[in-house]
């Protein structure tokens, strides 16, 4: 009776004690040991969506002017209506980069559709009034050059539950748009989908 | 001894059914093949043995996309079809089967060129399923590639 009284406590204690150990701080692959949440659009999630995004899009040859010179790509708005506070910039910021690492393209910086990338384009031409600097170094108006295509995309997101099991798909829609014509030269979608079982215990 | 006859007909029926259950993918195509596809040779340096016997490599193809970069194509079957592979896959819940892949490009120096679509990605093999994984070169002066493949250890 003792030996049992003595026991239960040591292992309540024991099992206190090994749910309250964390994990110090480290550096992880995203893609195979971080965190995977059926309502977030999670780390890898983005690279998958990033990857084959940018793989249909070079494979498409939109990019190919009859000309020869690259094409000039503004990288426009990735509305997000999942709700999900999905942080679209992930997405166009690997496009962009994966655009001029292709040859094929330049992205301008200038124009954005949440305004511009960089204010500098604009805000250097200001300097034309100011006789603190050489005016001959000073960047000239009607030199900026305005981009041939548009980059934007929408995300959308349907969750269901049934029971204990919770399913949620993100819809991830990306056009490529002529802005001589307002044609779309290429689009593409990607799905997510992820499902967990919840425990009776609702975690 | 009969209640551990019952028992032994008892699990083999679990393990009946249990195999029975897993969906396995039958396919149908054409005979007579019109494709005139480019292949690849390739070789294989496999690490991992349960992964190299779970997919079978049936092909590798490659082309120069209209963009005038080099796309290849890996057609892979996952061959965890059949009675002790099902029994197995369906006792640790690896059906479907998990795993990820990437492609490295290089370039005609031989560097690795890395962008955004050097991520690792996800493909789910249903038992018998086979897919087409597909790799863009980033640029059109990449023409050697490498294809890793490894078992999501995250789905597991």
């Amino acid at each position: 009776m003792k030996k049992v009284c003595f026991a239960v406590p040591c292992a309540v204690l024991c099992a206190v004690v090994l749910a309250g150990c964390g994990s110090s701080a480290r550096r992880i692959d995203p893609t195979t040991q971080g965190v995977t949440t059926v309502k977030d659009v999670n780390t890898r999630d983005w690279q998958d969506v990033s990857t084959r995004a940018v793989n249909s899009l070079i494979a498409s040859g939109a990019l190919v002017r009859p000309d020869g010179r690259k094409t000039i790509v503004m990288i426009n708005e990735v509305r997000d209506r999942s709700g999900a506070r999905a942080r679209t910039q992930i997405l166009t910021n690997k496009m962009r980069q994966a655009l001029l690492a292709s040859g094929k393209a330049l992205t301008t910086t200038a124009v954005g559709g949440n305004g511009p990338e960089d204010n500098a384009t604009r805000q250097v031409r200001e300097l034309e009034n100011d006789d603190l600097f050489n005016q001959a170094t000073v960047q000239k108006r009607g030199t900026v050059i305005a981009p041939d295509m548009s980059l934007s995309g929408e995300i959308i997101n349907q969750a269901t539950n049934a029971g204990r099991t919770r399913e949620n798909t993100f819809y991830f829609h990306v056009v490529l748009t002529d802005l001589q014509t307002g044609l779309a030269v290429w689009e593409d979608n990607f799905d997510i989908s992820k499902q967990e079982t919840v425990s009776i215990f609702g975690y | 001894m009969k209640r551990q006859g019952l028992f032994a007909a008892a699990a083999v029926l679990a393990a009946l059914g249990l195999a029975g259950c897993q969906d396995t993918i039958n396919t149908v195509e054409n005979r007579d093949l019109a494709m005139t596809p480019s292949a690849v040779d390739t070789r294989a340096f496999n690490t991992d043995s349960f992964c190299r016997d779970r997919l079978a490599l049936v092909s590798t193809r490659s082309t120069v996309t209209p963009g005038g970069v080099m796309m290849v194509q890996a057609q892979i079957r996952s061959e965890r079809y059949g009675f002790w592979s099902e029994l197995w896959s369906g006792m640790t819940g690896t059906n479907p089967y998990h795993v990820l892949y990437r492609f490295d490009w290089m370039d005609e120096n031989g560097m690795a060129v890395s962008t955004a679509a050097n991520a690792w990605q996800t493909a789910i093999f249903a038992p018998g399923e086979t897919k087409f994984l597909q790799g863009v070169a980033p640029n059109s002066r990449c023409r050697d590639f490498i294809l890793s493949v490894r078992e999501d250890p995250s789905a597991k």
